[in-house]
């Protein structure tokens, strides 16, 4: 991959409104901070390449090259990414009842590989109010409080690098499409570090649509629960078209319609909706709140997915043929929508000497998504 | 009455230096030597503002009869006390002459571009070079090498004075030295003073043959 | 024993200028003195403190030079010789009572001396003082040299009860920090007593009331004063001439100038073709001592800085004098042979000279100039002002800097002058982005904080030092609380007038006479103002950081965070240090993605070095004050503190 540094990366994805907020060069070094949903430059750096671009999943992400790296081909027009099954679950007996949304999968996951010794701890994202906060999980408690759905974009990479720089090398991480293409990214050790040595052990990737800037959904929510104390967001399957806010003084909703003004524009360039390059993906599944949509994309997916439910973590079931098509449906539409838009504004495969861009992929996948 | 004929009149000198090496201290002693010789003396400060970091350099204006401008006119410096090196070149460039004589301490204070980067720190075989293209006569001392020694770096400045001394080129008494240190530190501190400036004079009484080049 | 208050009549001292006023006051017999520190007038001050008890006089560091002015004004009304000092800039400050004392009159002698700073080598402007001696009609003298800093003093009280009203003098930092020596002439005997005599009648000037109505009447008679001051100037031992009878050019000029163009004649030695006419008394002119000057010569040159103050009031007097003395060619600012701006000296005044005289002067032979010009310029390479090591204020705008770069809302910085003005540079992360007057960083920013209904949303902050705090920002705040205004106001407390010198501030327990007074608490005011206030260590990066966010995103109006750690230059500190500080080679990262140079390329504190061979940052034990601070600012730790025994 072609690799800039961070001067690029403010042209390319801070002034272009490109970035997200995942998290991913924060923490690497002094300049790159998150707060309050936002990724704040503190300081300009002059070095012309840096670990910020190299992880950024806005800017100069290869897909055949990553694809190649985790899955041994190129990247192909498949909506739900390259996979090895996709069935449907839930959290099982031996998962304690935490406030997780459906079917308590992710918690599952992340539990069983903590007890199993798999991961030594868990970057996840917490919630302060609104505000996601990106958490350390070192105990199944601390995993169970970050179980619910966010919605909103959120720095969880931080917790990560963090995570990294005190020395952790087994590290699970849950995080949203973006986010794991930046893991994806980082795990390929773009900078060719002699010593470099692949930190995380397990990275299971949400579904997502789109996410809302936190900033925003804020403000826009304090309007409407003047000074309300919010206990849980949630946005029930489909075709129910709402948001419900929870809080101590009960419950509203407000039309989906209304929050998707609030989605910031670079999750319009985003191809993936199942986070493609995870071990294990994982989402809702439409008509059944209580379920789970879970997808294994790696052997290790595979063997902890296994593993999990033998030893009574996780129930498995399949998943039907209608809520399949859905999610390719679903997936493949988000994708083409994505690649046209991309393709249109000039920022796939630029060719020209030093020129920069977002994505890389063989020109023909493009055309075959597109079509 | 003057007890000695100025090879000027004036007879100028530039100390120069950077915030905080106690250049105005060494101004106003050195000043003061010659007020007790019978002297005028004027002295002008130059600052780019009083904090550290920046260039200081005061001029001494040495009369027989009156006091004169407290900045010395281009290429009319007789002999230049760098408390840095750098700041010696600086000063040269704009009141050296052909005859003009330098002092200079070799203790680099690095400017904040420096530090930041943005600009190179001439190495020392540059600054020689520089200071004798443009001297007649140079001598390079490690004061604040010696005033560390001595157990305050600050002391650079004195053993500068006491090098100066040594030159010969202005009737500068140690007794004189005594005096008027007197006027700016605690009696407590006269020995360290005394023996810093001791050292200056000695560095170039020691180096008597070498000098001029 | 301070060599100030010597009894020996024609002991002979070198002074600095400021020093010579201050001995002039003591023998002029001065028993009230006050002033607001500020380079370059502050050592007037400071040397008068040292020795007020000696003298049984009283010395004040007042809250502004406004009240400054009011108190010395009390004890010319009381019988007392006073002086009021203060910068080029605090005499606007001061303007408002001026223009009522000009008005009002005085009784025993009171001086007002202003130190004007061309060149603004220490201020953030070129203010002009003299221009307020017209304004106000009051005269105006000017030293010309350091023994005439001494003498003129005594001779403006003297002018001052002649007229019974204030006289102004004006010095420039060439003079109030250039040394010279000094004659000493004797002190007078110390007994007064004070008394404020208001019981005569209305109008009485020694017995009356003290003010400037009914206006007519004062007016009128302030205008006799001034036109009995222009006959005095007449015969004043500070208007001197030197030159032939009839010189081809004539200088007019006063102050530091004298010197420059004493030396400039003889640099060109044209003694027998210019005269120099130098002038003690500049406002108003003396029109007959002008005349008779005006009148041997057809070029005149006038050599002064800052604005072309003298240069207009002589061509007024030459304009009126046309008739009589013919038509006179001018040079000076106007016609641009003196530079517009900027400070003079001797190789300006000889380049003007020499231009009107027709000779090609060069300071030194070509050849050597070239080899001058040859030296390259990195051989020097050039000093950018930067903050102390261990200054507080770069640990605080390196906090306020990243709090407003997290909130990512363009948010900015309001303040005034102080050394925290540098914030301005790279060394404060250039986050100051306004900088006036003192305290007008609470007052624009409290504007700011009004323009919320106007669209405006950007975070606002205003900083100012303490002892700027209780000067003029005050008022400021008054109005942002009242009026609601929502901003930070972060108080940069570093426990003094640092920046000129340590004087003491109402904040502070201790007078400028060393006496304890009382102690007036700036969060205390502030919560008597209704604002949230909040204390902390700027050396706490991460506390000092967090409690900026917290006040940025609190809307509730005016918010304080006063910041204090004191001066890194206090005697206290530089005692000694309290870190010893070294670096781990094997940890520091260097130039490598991780860190890319963030002490010596970001923080640049001088006590940092970049080694460039090692490719690692390296400690200057000469330099550094062991604030500790850069340990907190290394992301691997590889810089340590180790507490000093």
């Amino acid at each position: 991959m072609k690799v800039f540094g961070a001067n690029e990366l403010l042209e390319d994805v801070f002034e272009k409104n490109l970035c997200i907020g995942c998290g991913a060069c924060t923490y690497l070094c002094p300049y790159f901070r998150s707060y309050r949903g936002k990724t704040a430059i503190l300081f300009p750096c002059n070095l012309t390449q840096g670990r910020c671009w190299a992880y950024c999943p806005k800017v100069e992400v290869d897909l055949d090259d990553l694809s190649e790296r985790f899955f041994g081909r190129p990247y192909e027009k498949d909506p739900l990414g390259f996979h090895r099954s996709v069935k449907i679950s839930k959290a099982g007996r031996q998962v304690s009842e935490g406030s997780f949304q459906a079917g308590g999968t992710v918690s599952a996951l992340m539990s069983f590989a903590l007890s199993k010794g798999y991961i030594s701890a868990a970057a996840l994202t917490d919630r302060e109010g609104l505000r996601p906060v990106p958490r350390l999980a070192q105990s199944t408690d601390d995993i169970l409080r970050c179980s619910s759905s966010k919605y909103t974009a959120s720095p969880t990479l931080s917790a990560l690098n963090q995570a990294i720089n005190e020395g952790h090398n087994q590290i699970g991480v849950v995080g949203t499409p973006c986010q794991v293409l930046a893991i994806a990214q980082m795990r390929s050790n773009p900078m060719g570090d002699k010593d470099f040595s692949d930190p995380v052990s397990l990275v299971v990737g949400l579904f997502c649509t789109w996410a809302v800037d936190f900033r925003e959904f804020d403000a826009f929510i304090s309007e409407r629960i003047e000074g309300s104390r919010i206990t849980k967001v949630d946005i029930p399957p489909p075709p129910a078209e709402i948001m419900e806010v929870y809080t101590d003084n009960g419950k509203i909703e407000i039309p989906l319609d209304e929050i998707r003004e609030l989605v910031p524009n670079t999750c319009s360039y985003c191809t993936d909706m199942t986070a493609e390059f995870s071990d294990i993906s994982v989402g809702v599944l439409e008509g059944r709140p209580d379920m789970n949509t879970i997808i294994t994309r790696t052997e290790r997916g595979e063997k902890i997915v296994d593993e999990a439910r033998k030893e009574g973590f996780l129930i498995l079931d399949d998943i039907g043929k209608e809520n399949l098509e859905h999610l390719i449906w679903a997936a493949g539409n988000k994708k083409k929508r994505a690649f046209i838009k991309a393709k249109q504004e000039g920022m796939l495969n630029a060719r020209e000497e030093g020129a920069r861009c977002y994505l890389r992929v063989r020109p023909e996948t493009v055309e075959e998504i597109i079509a | 009455m003057a007890s000695m004929q100025l090879a000027q009149d004036p007879y100028n000198i530039i100390i120069t230096g950077v915030g905080g090496q106690g250049n105005v201290m060494a101004s106003r002693v050195l000043a003061n030597m010659l007020v007790r010789r019978g002297f005028n003396v004027t002295i002008g400060e130059t600052f780019g503002a009083s904090q550290r970091g920046g260039s200081v350099m005061s001029h001494l204006r040495v009369s027989a009869t009156s006091s004169w401008s407290p900045q010395i006119p281009r290429g009319r410096v007789d002999v230049v006390i760098a408390l840095e090196p750098t700041e010696g070149i600086r000063v040269l460039k704009d009141y050296g002459n052909p005859q003009v004589k330098i002092l200079s301490n070799k203790r680099a204070i690095r400017p904040v571009g420096v530090i930041a980067g943005e600009l190179d720190y001439p190495s020392m075989e540059e600054i020689r070079g520089s200071v004798q293209e443009l001297a007649s006569s140079a001598w390079f001392i490690d004061a604040t090498d010696e005033a560390v020694k001595l157990g305050n770096p600050i002391l650079g400045n004195i053993i500068m004075i006491g090098a100066l001394s040594g030159l010969g080129v202005l009737p500068l008494e140690r007794e004189d030295f005594k005096e008027a240190i007197l006027r700016s530190i605690p009696r407590d501190k006269l020995d360290i003073n005394l023996k810093a400036y001791d050292i200056g004079r000695q560095i170039i009484k020691q180096n008597e043959d070498s000098t001029g080049n | 024993m301070s060599y100030l208050i010597d009894n020996t009549e024609g002991a002979q001292y070198l002074l600095m200028g400021n020093e010579a006023i201050a001995r002039g006051a003591l023998e002029a017999g001065a028993k009230v003195v006050c002033g607001y520190p500020g380079t370059p007038s502050s050592d007037i001050i400071e040397s008068l403190a040292k020795i007020a008890k000696d003298m049984n006089i009283y010395v004040e560091w007042s809250t502004n030079e406004k009240v400054a002015m009011e108190v010395a004004a009390a004890g010319s009304f009381a019988g007392l010789r006073s002086m009021c000092v203060m910068k080029q800039n605090g005499v606007n400050v001061a303007s408002d009572f001026l223009l009522h004392l000009a008005g009002s009159g005085t009784r025993a002698g009171m001086v007002l001396v202003s130190c004007d700073d061309p060149g603004a080598l220490s201020s953030a402007n070129e203010g002009e003082s003299r221009f307020f001696a017209r304004l106000v009609e009051i005269p105006l003298l000017e030293p010309g040299d350091f023994q005439e800093a001494k003498d003129m003093i005594k001779w403006a009280f003297e002018l001052s009860e002649e007229i019974r009203n204030l006289v102004m003098v004006r010095s420039v930092t060439r003079m109030s920090h250039a040394s010279g020596n000094v004659k000493f002439g004797k002190l007078p005997p110390g007994d007064v007593h004070a008394v404020f005599k208001c019981d005569g009648f209305i109008l009485d000037p020694m017995e009356g009331a003290v003010m400037s109505l009914p206006v007519r009447y004062k007016h009128a008679l302030q205008q006799e004063k001034i036109k009995k001051a222009g006959e005095i100037f007449e015969d004043c031992p500070f208007n001197s001439y030197h030159g032939p009878e009839k010189p081809e050019v004539l200088i007019i000029t006063s102050s530091a100038c004298n010197l420059y163009s004493r030396e400039a004649i003889g640099i060109l030695g044209v003694e027998d073709r210019v005269g120099l006419l130098k002038l003690g008394t500049t406002w108003p002119l003396p029109p007959e001592l002008l005349k008779r000057h005006l009148s041997r010569t057809d070029k005149i040159l006038i050599v002064e800085e800052v604005l072309p103050f003298l240069e207009e009031n002589v061509k007024i007097l030459a304009a009126e004098m046309a008739p009589e003395i013919g038509i006179k060619t001018f040079h000076g600012k106007n016609d641009g042979t003196i530079p517009a701006v900027g400070e003079l000296n001797p190789d300006l005044v000889v380049g003007a000279l020499a231009q009107i005289v027709g000779i090609d002067y060069k300071p030194v032979p070509d050849e050597y100039a070239e080899k001058a010009e040859g030296v390259p310029t990195s051989r020097a390479p050039a000093r950018e002002l930067t903050f102390c090591p261990g200054c507080p204020h770069r640990a605080s705008f390196w906090s306020i800097h990243n709090a407003l770069q997290l909130d990512g809302r363009k948010g900015f910085v309001c303040g005034d002058i102080g050394c925290y003005g540098m914030a301005t540079l790279p060394c404060g992360f250039s986050t100051l982005k306004t900088l006036h007057a003192m305290g007008s960083g609470g007052g624009i920013a409290s504007g700011f904080g009004k323009l919320g209904r106007l669209g405006f949303d950007q975070p606002v902050l205003a900083v100012c030092g303490d002892s700027t705090f209780f000067h003029a920002e005050v008022p400021a705040l008054i109005n942002a609380v009242h009026h609601n205004s929502d901003f930070t106001l972060v108080v940069l407390d570093n426990s003094g007038t640092a920046m000129t010198g340590f004087q003491p501030h109402p904040g502070l327990k201790v007078s400028a006479m060393g006496e304890d007074v009382t102690s007036v608490d700036i969060a205390e005011i502030c919560r008597a103002l209704g604002a949230r206030v909040e204390i902390r260590d700027p050396f706490d990066l991460g506390e000092t950081q967090e409690t900026l966010n917290e006040l940025i995103e609190d809307k509730a109006g005016l918010k304080v965070l006063i910041l204090r750690q004191i001066c890194a230059l206090s005697p206290e500190k530089k005692a000694g240090k309290k870190y010893d500080m070294t670096i781990d080679d094997e940890i520091c990262l260097g130039e490598n993605c991780g860190c890319n140079k963030v002490c010596t390329r970001i923080f640049r504190c001088p006590g940092l070095v970049w080694d460039k061979e090692k490719m690692v940052t390296r400690v200057d034990d000469v330099i550094c004050s062991g604030c500790g601070v850069c340990a907190d600012i290394c992301p691997e730790g590889a810089i340590k503190r180790k507490e000093v025994a």
